[in-house]
């Protein structure tokens, strides 16, 4: 593996690096605290108590990522109150000037994926991986807050897949095999999602491989979209298989979804990362 | 009274969850309408709805399980309920390590008694498939 220089709290940071760092920070709290509040919309769709109270613990969890986050982002000179205000007094459709949320976390986008309660529970078991395999990587990360910030969100998310499993399994349980495939002809349509998360294979030369080796320079993400695939694609399989579940083959990402924090050009993203 | 975020979705979730029987008390007040609750909360097995009697039909023992798990929801209603205030309080105040440490450690509270509630439920289920059997 690749050795970086490393910064911890209170240390000078290179300009060009806490922009960076702050650029995927800030998608991350902002997409956090967005992504808590597009699952508590689903608790409409629960159908029994445990279901209802799991989900709820889900946006509790979610939020709290959002402000070890934030509190992180604090530190370094950014106006976190602004963002969390914003989200708060505009959860439908927060300005993209003030905060930074990935796609698939803005209402219009996460929407259209949801019809009932095995979609919510498919969305933790078949998109989840690729969120613990993404989320992952920054527990390695050269800022040293945020590195050991994200060893616990980490746990967390897969706690939330164990959560999309277990719900799956339930919706089965109670369903039986009408019910499971039903669900695993919806398997795919997250598949997709889950593909897409952490952005395109890199090529050489082409702009999102640029981005991407300046965040790999500094050790800001540690690992290469390939690389996350490979995790991503052993963590659904295994996960699919307990809930009696096939993967699909052939599948393509949706990169349209842009769920991933590849978004936008990198000085587009620079220039929304608000540095103090 | 909770206190309120100036959007619905805290409120929109307690309504889903006010469905299975939550309810929210002020400090020192409690219920034990065990029978009343024991009605929101029979959907939660995965056993033919003549498995799962009403409360005053269940077996003693069987009784004292499903009070437990209810009261372990009530503890986790409780503890919902905390964490909203705090998310209140941070809107209302600064993202500030006190306030996001005290936000962690009353949502440790509130997730723990939420997996509490899944056990107790299991043990439940457990004896009424026994008395099933």
């Amino acid at each position: 593996m690749a050795e970086w220089k490393t910064y911890d709290k209170g240390d000078e940071l290179p300009e060009e690096y806490k922009k960076l760092l702050l650029n995927l920070m800030s998608f991350q709290a902002d997409s956090e605290y967005a992504g808590a509040q597009r699952v508590a919309e689903n608790m409409r769709f629960a159908p029994r108590p445990e279901e209802a109270y799991r989900l709820s613990k889900k946006v509790m969890e979610e939020m709290g990522h959002g402000y070890y986050v934030w509190n992180l982002m604090s530190d370094l000179g950014v106006d976190v109150n602004s963002r969390l205000r914003e989200l708060v007094t505009n959860p439908v459709n927060p300005d993209p000037e003030k905060v930074t949320i990935i796609n698939g976390f803005r209402k219009e986008n996460w929407s259209k994926l949801f019809e009932c309660w095995e979609d919510v529970a498919l969305f933790s078991t078949v998109v989840t991986p690729a969120a613990v395999a993404f989320l992952g990587q920054y527990r390695e990360c050269s800022y040293l807050p945020w590195a050991r910030v994200n060893v616990r969100i980490h746990k967390e998310e897969y706690g939330h897949l164990a959560f999309g499993v277990w719900a799956s399994k339930r919706c089965i349980e109670f369903g039986g095999e009408e019910t499971r495939q039903f669900m695993q002809k919806r398997v795919e349509k997250f598949m997709k999602v889950g593909l897409g998360f952490y952005g395109r294979p890199s090529q050489a030369g082409d702009k999102q491989s640029a981005m991407f080796d300046k965040y790999y320079e500094y050790g800001i993400k540690v690992k290469k979209p390939e690389e996350l695939q490979v995790e991503y694609l052993e963590l659904l399989e295994s996960r699919l298989k307990e809930v009696g579940l096939e993967m699909p083959q052939g599948v393509e990402a949706d990169y349209d979804m842009r769920v991933g924090y590849e978004a936008a050009e990198l000085d587009d993203q620079v220039s929304k990362a608000v540095v103090g | 009274m909770i206190p309120e975020l100036p959007n619905m979705l805290f409120s929109t979730g307690r309504s889903v969850l006010s469905k299975f029987g939550y309810a929210h008390f002020e400090n020192g007040e409690s219920r034990n309408d065990w029978a009343e609750m024991w009605e929101h909360l029979r959907s939660d097995f995965p056993l033919p709805s003549g498995q799962v009697p009403s409360f005053d039909d269940l077996t003693v023992p069987v009784q004292e399980a499903a009070s437990d798990y209810m009261k372990i929801r009530l503890l986790a209603d409780h503890y919902l309920d905390e964490c909203e205030r705090l998310h209140v309080k941070i809107f209302n105040g600064s993202i500030e390590t006190d306030v996001v440490e005290d936000y962690a450690v009353a949502r440790d509270r509130y997730e723990d008694s939420v997996e509490n509630f899944g056990e107790a439920r299991e043990k439940v289920q457990k004896l009424l498939m026994s008395k099933a059997a």
